[in-house]
């Protein structure tokens, strides 16, 4: 650790790093590493890390659209329609790169029109296969992850295998810390607020990932742990897209109830991508997608997305499951009938929440979590 | 009403072989209700699936796509998206894959209830979408399912992507042979694969012969003709269907007698069509002296890349550069190419509500190409099959401001 520092100027570097506009944030970043947007899980950010970047992850902020619009059809998703309005705002031009992957059709259109607009110096679209239980597809992604090595090192630095080893230690570090971090709010349900939680997984796709772990297990080690916790709690499963605005987990709270576990692309998910470090690299790397993460983006055999949940929100302790979804996200719309009936089936009543930029209807979404979660609370 | 009356001075010119064409469809949808009576098994398959190894298996395949459009055309497809919504499935998800959806649960649809498929294949080289419209059948009708994944092309096609895919060719092979539970035939999969050839080439000659001026066959037209190229690519009936058809409009040239009495304005369509009010669009622009004769949807079935010295590798290729699994540049191409083939004097480009790989980037397409060509774009709103997002009078109005524009300019 470079100095020794408090819990309130972790909790303080946290907030600052997750309250700034993107603009604002070049400023913040590690003057050694070269900022890489990403804006997905399927991008192998060890990779980045291993070549002296700093992969930076775009999650969407309230943005107001002024140019957007002119590019795009009315019918994609708040991500899509603020990560093209910041492009074209230029507040993205910080970035000497972006990776996209191969996810939803809507993704597929913003990688274009990123190209089409060639204000980002390096571009480079990571091609996950669809189909995640094929005996075809391992070789294949491991020769797209060769790819994007190659591309890395032109354009950002040397990836060796003992740098690329220690990149998948130190994200596997996070994630250990992470998980800790959802233990800690099942224990001590209300000692982590849900705003401060939200603030802390954003950070850490943001901060050079060692400065991260750093100041998270600061944060682990000392924060006051009280048995007590705050009682009452309804505990909930929350299922959708990315985190991207902690008003959402703030919400949930004074309602009365708190999310245990989720899978959110840029919450729990995020732990299914331990990496093992006993084998080669790019095999570990290719391998842990194919095996724990599932993005329901893929394919992996018509009920792997229903069963995959039902064992999480299972084992999670929650009463209840909330949806929050993007509008016009296709796909999680498509499964959400299925994935409800199956919820509901087994016991827990779901609420579904249509979103679109955070900042919009938060008074309608606080009524009706309050319903929900009065539902579940035991009379 | 305006449009109806002005339509009388520009007459449409009925296509002959339409009776073979819907003696011939109405044959194949006899087969898809009755598969037993055939003793066939029913593959469902999306739109740009391969189907020449079904054929050659002996299968029968199925397009819930090209169904979607005839719910669409015959106004139905509002009521099936309705029931799917009632089930819960979003408004905002694809109107095709509601209109099955619909379908299945109520049982209607213009023949009514479908037979339950065997098997199902997806292809995601047309959307992403059809993956989780897929896996929904195969868990609603406790089906197998075959996904082909091709890779999308945002700039060049790589090697081991043709692996991959080609890989996944012999895959699909193998399944077939589980599940129809016989070998499969080099000889007769060349055959089909010779036969699909022969009507892409087919297809391919007759939307060339619209670069004549007058075109003997308008774009909403070839929306119709098309059907036999999704759904019997690989048979003997497309291959006669599609020899009578270009023999009629090859007479049409020779006779300089086009799709309407009257053609002084060319343009190029891009997108799915508006199936609910082709009828409709195709008025209004002849009233004005305006054809569509060529579009970018009706050709995405010229697969250009088919090499029959090798059919399964062949395949493999021509499946995964389609038009739609390619990056916007490809697009702007095509829509170029076409507008200077054809002597466009514009195009018009429906953002589909229902279809994002055609609809994203549809802005920035319209204005290179107007960069490029010099010839202006529209872009109206609306969405394939399902009207409860269509304005008509609006999209009718936009059009004829359209029209000035462009008589204004040549």
């Amino acid at each position: 650790m470079r100095k020794e520092i408090s819990l309130l100027e972790v909790d303080k570097e946290f907030k600052a790093i997750t309250s700034l506009e993107f603009r604002e944030m070049a400023s913040q970043l590690p003057g050694d590493r070269v900022p890489i947007g990403y804006f997905c899980p399927y991008v192998p950010e060890e990779l980045l890390h291993a070549a002296g970047a700093l992969p930076f992850r775009l999650m969407g902020f309230p943005v107001k659209m002024s140019h957007a619009p002119a590019h795009l059809p009315p019918g994609c998703c708040h991500l899509v329609k603020s990560s093209l309005e910041s492009l074209l705002q230029g507040e993205l031009d910080f970035l000497k790169g972006v990776i996209f992957t191969h996810t939803c059709d809507a993704m597929k259109g913003l990688s274009e029109a990123f190209a089409f607009q060639k204000r980002i110096p390096l571009q480079f679209n990571f091609m996950m296969p669809a189909h995640l239980n094929s005996e075809r597809s391992l070789p294949f992604l491991k020769e797209e992850i060769v790819r994007l090595k190659t591309f890395l090192e032109a354009n950002v630095g040397e990836i060796t295998p003992q740098g690329l080893r220690a990149s998948i230690r130190i994200f596997n570090q996070m994630r250990e810390k992470v998980q800790r971090l959802y233990h800690l709010r099942m224990e001590w349900p209300g000692r982590i607020s849900g705003s401060d939680f939200a603030r802390i997984i954003r950070a850490g796709y943001l901060l050079d990932r060692g400065r991260y772990v750093e100041l998270l297990t600061k944060y682990l080690d000392e924060l006051p742990r009280d048995k007590e916790g705050k009682s009452g709690h309804v505990p909930v499963y929350l299922i959708g897209n990315m985190l991207h605005s902690p008003a959402y987990f703030s919400m949930i709270e004074e309602a009365g109830a708190q999310m245990v576990s989720d899978d959110l692309c840029s919450g729990a998910r995020f732990l299914r991508l331990m990496t093992r470090e006993d084998i080669d690299p790019i095999e570990a790397l290719a391998e842990r997608y194919l095996t724990n993460f599932l993005c329901p983006t893929k394919h992996k055999g018509a009920q792997a997305h229903i069963e995959t949940l039902l064992t999480e929100v299972e084992k999670s302790g929650a009463k209840g499951v909330i949806f929050l979804l993007y509008k016009y996200c296709e796909t999680h719309f498509f499964d959400y009938p299925d994935l409800k009936s199956s919820l509901e089936s087994k016991g827990f009543p779901t609420l579904l929440l249509e979103v679109e930029d955070p900042s919009y209807s938060i008074g309608q979404l606080k009524i009706r979590i309050q319903a929900f979660v009065e539902m579940l609370s035991p009379i | 009403m305006m449009a109806e009356q002005k339509f009388d001075t520009n007459p449409y010119r009925p296509i002959q072989s339409t009776g073979a064409y819907r003696r011939l469809m109405t044959a194949y949808y006899f087969m898809v209700k009755h598969p037993s009576w055939f003793g066939k098994k029913v593959a469902w398959i999306t739109s740009g699936g391969p189907v020449e190894p079904l054929y050659a298996m002996g299968a029968l395949p199925f397009y819930p796509e090209n169904y979607g459009a005839m719910c669409g055309a015959s106004r139905m497809s509002a009521s099936l998206c309705e029931a799917a919504e009632h089930k819960g499935y979003s408004h905002d998800l694809c109107s095709y894959a509601l209109t099955d959806l619909g379908s299945y649960l109520t049982g209607k649809g213009p023949i009514g209830r479908l037979p339950k498929p065997d098997f199902l294949v997806c292809g995601n080289n047309i959307c992403g979408t059809v993956i989780k419209w897929y896996e929904i059948q195969a868990r609603a009708f406790h089906v197998p399912l075959f996904f082909l994944d091709t890779p999308f092309i945002h700039d060049e096609i790589h090697e081991h992507t043709l692996r991959y895919i080609q890989g996944q060719m012999k895959d699909y092979i193998s399944f077939l042979e589980r599940e129809l539970k016989r070998p499969f035939s080099e000889r007769r999969f060349e055959e089909v694969s010779a036969r699909s050839f022969e009507t892409i080439s087919l297809w391919k000659e007759i939307l060339d012969l619209s670069r004549h001026h007058p075109a003997p066959i308008a774009a909403f037209d070839a929306f119709i003709h098309m059907a036999p190229i999704v759904t019997l690519r690989g048979t003997r009936w497309a291959v006669h269907y599609y020899k009578k058809l270009k023999k009629e409009l090859e007479e049409r040239i020779k006779t300089k007698t086009g799709a309407f009495a009257r053609e002084e304005i060319r343009l190029i369509w891009d997108n799915i069509p508006i199936w609910y009010d082709i009828r409709n669009l195709s008025r209004l622009l002849a009233s004005h002296g305006a054809v569509l004769v060529a579009d970018t949807y009706t050709s995405a079935w010229v697969l250009d890349d088919l090499d029959l010295t090798k059919p399964l590798e062949g395949l493999a290729r021509a499946y995964a550069v389609i038009h739609l699994n390619q990056g916007l540049n490809y697009k702007i191409k095509k829509m170029v190419n076409l507008t200077e083939r054809y002597g466009a004097h514009g195009f018009i480009m429906h953002s589909n509500r229902s279809c994002k790989p055609y609809s994203l980037g549809q802005y920035d397409m319209r204005r290179e190409v107007t960069r490029l060509t010099g010839r202006p774009g529209l872009i109206i709103e609306a969405d394939h099959t399902d009207s409860r997002s269509y304005a008509p009078q609006q999209v009718e109005k936009q059009i004829l401001m359209f029209l000035e524009i462009i008589k204004g300019k040549d």
